[in-house]
């Protein structure tokens, strides 16, 4: 087999116009409709393109130009060790930290068959519940930012300070924590913190009534995302939506409930179902499933209350470790993972994460310490196709309103 | 303009009130390239209020003189970025945030990835993965001392190691030693069966076996909710037709390159969202085929959420869907990136170990 240099160098571009491919220019020009070319830089967050046919100022078709931010990531994973994929495998949304990194481990727990200590489990829901807090904020300030409204810009970002001083304190690092690793997590988290936590979710609660006010009920937002980008219930199970967005046309689908993992089946929440399926029905969803998580992580931490300190890594994957190391990893992280492996197959983990459905699916060979093959798909990927069928037969204005509504962010779209 | 006019806006009489100004009008250009973008949020909005500093983000190009490059700079971005560069009336700055913008951090071998100062001047870089929204604002100040005074001043001072001494080439071995092994022929299996309680799954494989008759070359339990079906490649279509009234949607297309055994498998993970019961089962439908001739027919008419899956496999490992209709064209990739990346004998480039004193 001969072996191929992927590390060709880079020639500076010199032409300086982006190729529109020929067939979508020709089309244009015999029939009688425009092609309009969004992006790629364009005020949102990440890039991508989208080439429009429009008649009139009516979408006829949306074609997805992405992979602006194709970092390679499921190549690169395979010239890693299993426990340096935890970051590499962050990168795709960290806003989303709890969330993505759950994800990985617990397909490399699958695989290990290890169950984690309760304390554990408990500090991840809040941890990936502080996240989905976080991230739906994000795409409410980006959806602002899309309508021109920049005061729905600035109050979520305020409310995400506080989200951002919680997971400082949980983990070291305000949005790239790294903190579940396989068997648990790395430190154990005190009292002081946690009720730090639980004294964020109040200040939370009572600045969103006011976010309320200024943007969720406002009349002007209300009319921009009403009945624009609508998409069925038989359409969002066609074209494969996840998440609240699939939630928001009807399907009653959350993977916290389907295929419950971690905590979440002794906890109390609703999913939020609309019917509606439109632009502003995705963002309540969104806005009813930050104060589900806020219920969440105040019930993970009075449960915590019950649980002793100490022990939040599980000893088989600690060995003789586990005395020294349960409680904080610090020291012994790479004697721990370093050869750390994998049994033979195929193991398939399945995340709730803010966007919807996150799949890991790791190959393993059983005999080396780097995976043979990792496969990420993250939300966005999954609902881009459906992202493209609702902007169709919308007006060029409302562009805007639907990309906003689907907080599409190229970052995690392209991994 | 003529030169004594440029002359006289840089060191005339006035040109103390245009640095002045310049100073505190540094509009940055929307380029939200990856995912430092959060923490260039943050800096922008009330917790941090960089429009203090006199620098206020802007979505068009045309009417703002500075750039922040926010992370990872991909080779199909880099043409973009020097597009928007070009398009910026001068003066102009660029200021580089996170590690990837750098060498490359996290992903500094990766086969997409372009430093952003091979395509545009670089006036200052800020550390970090992400950056702090105090080190952008830091940067900026940084970059206004720039303007008033001429001459670019580092605030951070990195140890320095002297590199040369690394032995690149590999003619003796290095210390310590790598920590990774990779086994060089691996068997790969996807349907490993596995022993669990799981009383649904035992009813609905006799259900499927009953079903797809004869199409079929084993039905495997590989986990709690999880079924593997091994099939040929021609039965995959009459096979996806009698799924597809169970399941109704795509969660994975996926393809696994095994050199040493010359072939490809190509998987369909699929499942379902209209029954309750289906919901948490994934069904992993695969096949293998020949590695020199990679067809597979497409799924995507039976369930079209697989319709971008495939365009991805295509873009990644050469598969060619038959049917799907934008087989051959790039998807995510940019045109000069080496073709079919994922393939096993594509290389990339990996870290050195060695000691330093």
């Amino acid at each position: 087999m001969e072996e191929i240099v992927l590390d060709v160098p880079v020639q500076p571009p010199t032409e300086l116009f982006l190729p529109v491919p020929k067939k979508f220019l020709e089309d244009a020009y015999k029939g009688d409709d425009y092609l309009v070319l969004v992006g790629p830089q364009h005020p949102g967050s990440g890039h991508m393109r989208i080439i429009l046919r429009i008649k009139g100022d009516v979408i006829v078709e949306a074609i997805p130009d992405p992979g602006y931010v194709h970092r390679s990531m499921e190549k690169l994973a395979e010239t890693r060790l299993y426990i340096q994929n935890i970051p590499l495998f962050e990168r795709p949304a960290i806003m989303d930290t709890g969330n993505v990194t759950l994800g990985y481990v617990r397909a490399m727990e699958k695989a290990l068959d290890v169950e984690v200590p309760e304390r554990a489990k408990y500090i991840r829901v809040i941890l990936a519940e502080l996240s989905r807090i976080g991230t739906h904020l994000y795409d409410a300030g980006i959806l602002a930012v899309f309508l021109g409204h920049t005061t729905g810009f600035m109050w979520p970002f305020a409310l995400r300070e506080p989200i951002v001083e919680a997971i400082t304190r949980i983990s070291g690092a305000r949005i790239t924590s790294s903190f579940i690793i396989p068997g648990g997590i790395r430190r154990d988290v005190p009292w002081n913190v946690l009720e730090f936590v639980r004294k964020t979710t109040f200040v939370l609660e009572r600045r969103l009534k006011s976010f309320e006010k200024i943007f969720i009920k406002n009349p002007t937002v209300i009319e921009r995302l009403k009945e624009v980008g609508v998409l069925s219930r038989e359409e969002a199970i066609r074209f494969g939506l996840v998440g609240p967005f699939l939630r928001a046309s009807g399907v009653e689908y959350d993977l916290r409930a389907v295929e419950p993992y971690e905590v979440y089946d002794s906890l109390n929440w609703e999913i939020p179902v609309s019917d509606e399926g439109d632009s502003y029905s995705r963002f309540l969803v969104r806005v009813e499933e930050i104060s589900q998580s806020i219920s969440i992580i105040r019930q993970a931490v009075n449960e915590l209350r019950r649980i002793p300190e100490g022990k939040v890594i599980s000893e088989d994957i600690l060995q003789e470790y586990a005395e020294v190391a349960s409680a904080d990893i610090r020291g012994f992280f790479f004697r721990v993972f370093g050869e750390l492996t994998l049994p033979l197959g195929e193991f398939t983990s399945l995340t709730e994460a803010s966007r919807g459905t996150l799949l890991y699916s790791i190959i393993s060979d059983g005999e080396s310490n780097v995976p043979y093959r990792a496969r990420v798909i993250t939300p966005g990927w999954y609902y881009l196709k459906g992202f493209m069928e609702a902007l169709r037969g919308e007006r060029l204005a409302d562009l805007q309103a639907i990309y906003g509504s689907f907080g599409y962010f190229p970052p995690e779209a392209d991994r | 303009m003529s030169d004594d006019s440029v002359d006289f806006l840089h060191s005339g009489p006035l040109a103390p009130l245009k640095k002045w100004g310049t100073k505190w009008s540094l509009w940055p250009v929307h380029l939200v390239t990856a995912c430092c973008g959060v923490e260039l949020a943050h800096a922008y909005a009330s917790g941090y209020d960089g429009e203090r500093l006199g620098s206020l983000n802007y979505g068009i190009a045309r009417q703002t003189n500075l750039i922040i490059v926010e992370g990872a700079i991909t080779r199909k971005m880099a043409r973009v970025l020097k597009i928007t560069y070009e398009q910026m009336p001068e003066p102009k700055f660029v200021i580089v945030m996170g590690a990837c913008g750098l060498k490359g951090g996290l992903f500094w071998n990766g086969y997409h990835m372009v430093r952003p100062s091979d395509v545009v001047p670089v006036d200052f870089f800020i550390p970090g993965c992400p950056p702090t929204p105090e080190a952008l604002l830091r940067a900026i100040r940084s970059l206004q001392e720039k303007i008033v005074s001429g001459e670019a001043r580092n605030t951070i001072e990195f140890e320095k190691y002297d590199l040369s001494k690394i032995n690149v080439r590999g003619e003796q071995p290095l210390k310590p030693p790598s920590p990774k092994h990779y086994s060089p022929t691996p068997p790969i299996k996807v349907d490993v069966p596995k022993e669990v309680d799981w009383s649904f799954g035992k009813k609905l494989i006799a259900e499927l076996k009953s079903d797809l008759e004869g199409l079929y070359k084993s039905i495997t339990i590989t986990d709690k909710n999880r079924i593997a079906i091994q099939a040929e490649k021609d039965d995959v279509v009459a096979l996806a037709s009698k799924l597809s009234k169970r399941f109704d949607h795509v969660k994975n297309v996926n393809v696994i390159d095994i050199p040493h055994e010359y072939s490809f498998i190509v998987e369909y993970q699929i499942s379902s969202y209209s029954v309750k019961e289906l919901m948490p089962v994934v069904v992993n439908l695969f096949a293998r085929i020949p590695r020199n001739n990679p067809r597979f027919p497409s799924l995507a008419v039976f369930w079209p959420s697989a319709d971008y899956l495939e365009r991805e496999m295509y873009d990644l490992f050469g598969v060619w869907f038959e049917g799907n209709s934008a087989m051959g064209e790039r998807f995510l990739l940019a045109p000069d990136t080496p073709e079919f990346p994922l393939r096993k004998d594509r290389k990339l480039r990996e870290e050195i170990y060695s000691e330093v004193e």
